[in-house]
């Protein structure tokens, strides 16, 4: 693998996770709306491997920092990373590394099975705990509380780790030499 | 000269990738300004561009290009080589038109100052000076082939290679970029399925399974090639599966 | 790419951008070091009155960047006078909102080529350390020339799908999408390559 492969495969990517965010009607079975942000995330992780995935969110949540109005809803700016929410956005880069982390450990499984238990540890166990961590501390209240507060998301984020699981598995069925995390 | 370096010379270049033969046996070499590679759909005549091009390593044989061994010497291979590919977004890095300009100015080792000359003197060559803090995404598919163009033509190499890059302009965008190609300096490799867009070219290469089928002047090699086309164009041509 | 930056010119624009980014720091800091309730009222009419300086469409504008806040005042408030704490509410919820106010204050003052250059001149020291700073300088250039060209052809794999589907693009969709993503980052990776790429930066 070339670096120039490294580079432009980590741009295009941080790219898509700004694009799935540009995307709002993703309509699930039972019609619920979602946000393609996060699957974003996962996918770095189950497809492109800890290191590789891991830089892709990284610059994503280095240019939304510098400016780039390249989270869901066109936010971007220096204030998402104060904002009570911010512990997600700094989570995904973290969220990215230990989806691509597991997703490299479990070689052995089938890549749906790997890539589903690695997203649901990285894209929600991991994000939640930074995701709920800042909450607390952005409204001085108690981790227990805090995670009160968005345990109505969780679901929506399981379903998206099984997304996530689905389409990694289909696109290595597609194309098995371009799921970097399974070489 | 006792050895005479020619502009293109490859000698029995040989590509395999997992076990298949991709291209075999490919030698000519040729001083010629104007030189068509002409072939079907997956006959190889993309891969031949690419390793012309030092992009794709052959796995045997010797490919130089203006003295130049372009897979090895990838610096030296700036000044003697560039390619134009079909689609521009695929080659377009920048955001913006200077930006696209100023990158390969600068990957040739040019000084700061240097590079802003090279690119604003190439686009007030075009008469396109406005263009230089334009966003590519606003730009049409055609204009952005000649930002492509115009980016390889800064570096002045001494040969570019045109992989099909009229395919999908209309015919008054494509008659423009093929005015600005005449007005160059530099040697054209033109990729293409279209003999009649090369009528009048030097030297022409039939390529088909990988190989060269014939070679010679543009126009008799353009003519055969036309003439077998369109008798396999009379038959089913769809039933054979690749590889 | 539309960044944030505020079209209404004020006289912050022409400011240093790290001069401008350090202040930030130093003004965050200082807001959560500081548990007073005046303090932080104080605090709150001064980012006001910041933002009011270069008239009413950049008020309003600054305005609407902070107002999805407003579900987590609510809750602040009503969490904090429902335990009896009223004051150290106002204080949290005041606090969010300068911060918040501030940080988007910078950002709408700045222009993106300002801050790659802050950014550029932070990430230099690392560079001793293997850091390949002109490999993030193109990867950022190419998100940037690259995000509406996926979201176009996204869009494009959506209608084609619905051209031949009687039901909205679903997830699966995603699955060709990738695939571009995919074709697309090795075409540019041979179009790096075709104009020097990376090699030539061992002997620059």
């Amino acid at each position: 693998m070339t670096m120039e492969r490294n580079v432009t495969q980590i741009a295009l990517f941080t790219a898509l996770i700004a694009a799935l965010g540009l995307i709002p009607q993703l309509t699930l079975a039972f019609g619920v709306p979602i946000t393609a942000q996060s699957l974003g995330v996962m996918l770095c992780g189950t497809v492109l491997g800890a290191r590789r995935g891991a830089l892709a969110v990284l610059l994503f949540v280095g240019l939304v920092a510098i400016g780039l109005p390249l989270l869901s809803g066109g936010r971007g700016g220096l204030g998402q990373f104060v904002v009570p929410t911010s512990g997600f956005l700094i989570g995904f880069p973290v969220a990215a590394f230990v989806t691509g982390y597991a997703m490299e450990r479990l070689g052995k499984f089938a890549v749906v099975w790997a890539a589903g238990i690695a997203a649901i540890l990285g894209g929600v166990v991991v994000l939640y705990v930074f995701g709920i961590a800042g909450l607390a501390i952005a409204l001085d209240r108690p981790v227990g509380q805090a995670a009160l507060l968005v345990t109505a998301f969780i679901p929506g984020d399981i379903i998206k780790a099984v997304l996530a699981a689905l389409i990694t598995a289909a696109l290595y069925r597609a194309r098995p030499n371009s799921v970097p995390s399974r070489r | 000269m006792a050895n005479p370096v020619k502009l293109l010379a490859l000698d029995a270049v040989g590509l395999r990738i997992d076990g298949r033969d991709i291209l075999r046996g490919i030698s000519f070499a040729t001083d010629a300004r104007r030189i068509a590679v002409l072939g079907r759909n997956g006959s190889g005549k993309t891969t031949l561009a690419r390793v012309i091009a030092g992009l794709q390593t052959p796995s045997e044989g010797a490919v130089q290009v203006a003295g130049v061994d372009v897979t090895r010497d990838r610096r030296g291979a700036l000044g003697a080589v560039g390619i134009l590919f079909q689609n521009p977004d695929h080659q377009i890095i920048f955001p913006t038109v200077g930006e696209e300009l100023a990158f390969g100015l600068k990957q040739m080792g040019l000084s700061k100052r240097a590079v802003v000359e090279r690119v604003s003197e190439t686009l007030s060559r075009f008469g396109k000076a406005a263009w230089h803090d334009a966003a590519i995404h606003q730009l049409s598919q055609g204009q952005r082939q000649l930002v492509c163009l115009m980016a390889i033509l800064a570096m002045a190499p001494e040969v570019i290679i045109l992989d099909e890059p009229f395919a999908g302009l209309d015919i008054p965008t494509a008659m423009h970029l093929t005015r600005v190609l005449d007005s160059t300096d530099a040697a054209l490799v033109h990729i293409t399925h279209d003999p009649r867009t090369v009528l009048d070219y030097d030297h022409a290469l039939w390529i088909e399974g990988g190989a060269i089928e014939v070679q010679g002047p543009a126009a008799q090699v353009g003519k055969t090639f036309e003439d077998a086309m369109r008798q396999l164009g009379a038959r089913d041509d769809l039933t054979d599966l690749a590889g | 790419m539309i960044s944030l930056t505020s079209p209404v010119k004020t006289r912050a624009h022409g400011w240093s951008a790290g001069g401008k980014l350090a202040a930030l720091c130093l003004a965050s800091v200082v807001l959560f070091a500081a548990p007073y309730l005046w303090f932080q009222v104080i605090a709150a009419l001064s980012v006001l009155i910041l933002y009011a300086l270069p008239g009413g469409i950049f008020l309003r504008y600054g305005l609407r960047r902070i107002w999805p806040l407003w579900p987590f005042v609510v809750l602040v408030l009503i969490w904090h006078v429902a335990t009896g704490v009223t004051e150290a509410g106002v204080v949290i919820a005041l606090r969010m909102l300068s911060a918040v106010a501030l940080a988007n204050l910078v950002t709408m003052t700045t222009k993106l080529d300002a801050m790659m250059a802050v950014v550029h001149r932070l990430l230099g020291p690392f560079s001793r350390f293997g850091l390949n700073i002109r490999a993030i300088e193109l990867a950022a250039a190419m998100v940037i020339r690259f995000t509406p060209i996926l979201s176009q052809k996204g869009a494009a794999l959506a209608l084609a799908w619905r051209a031949r589907s009687r039901r909205r693009a679903s997830w699966r969709v995603i699955v060709p999408f990738m695939v571009l993503a995919l074709d697309d980052a090795d075409h540019v990776a041979e179009a790096l390559r075709a104009r020097g790429g990376f090699e030539l930066d061992k002997d620059l």
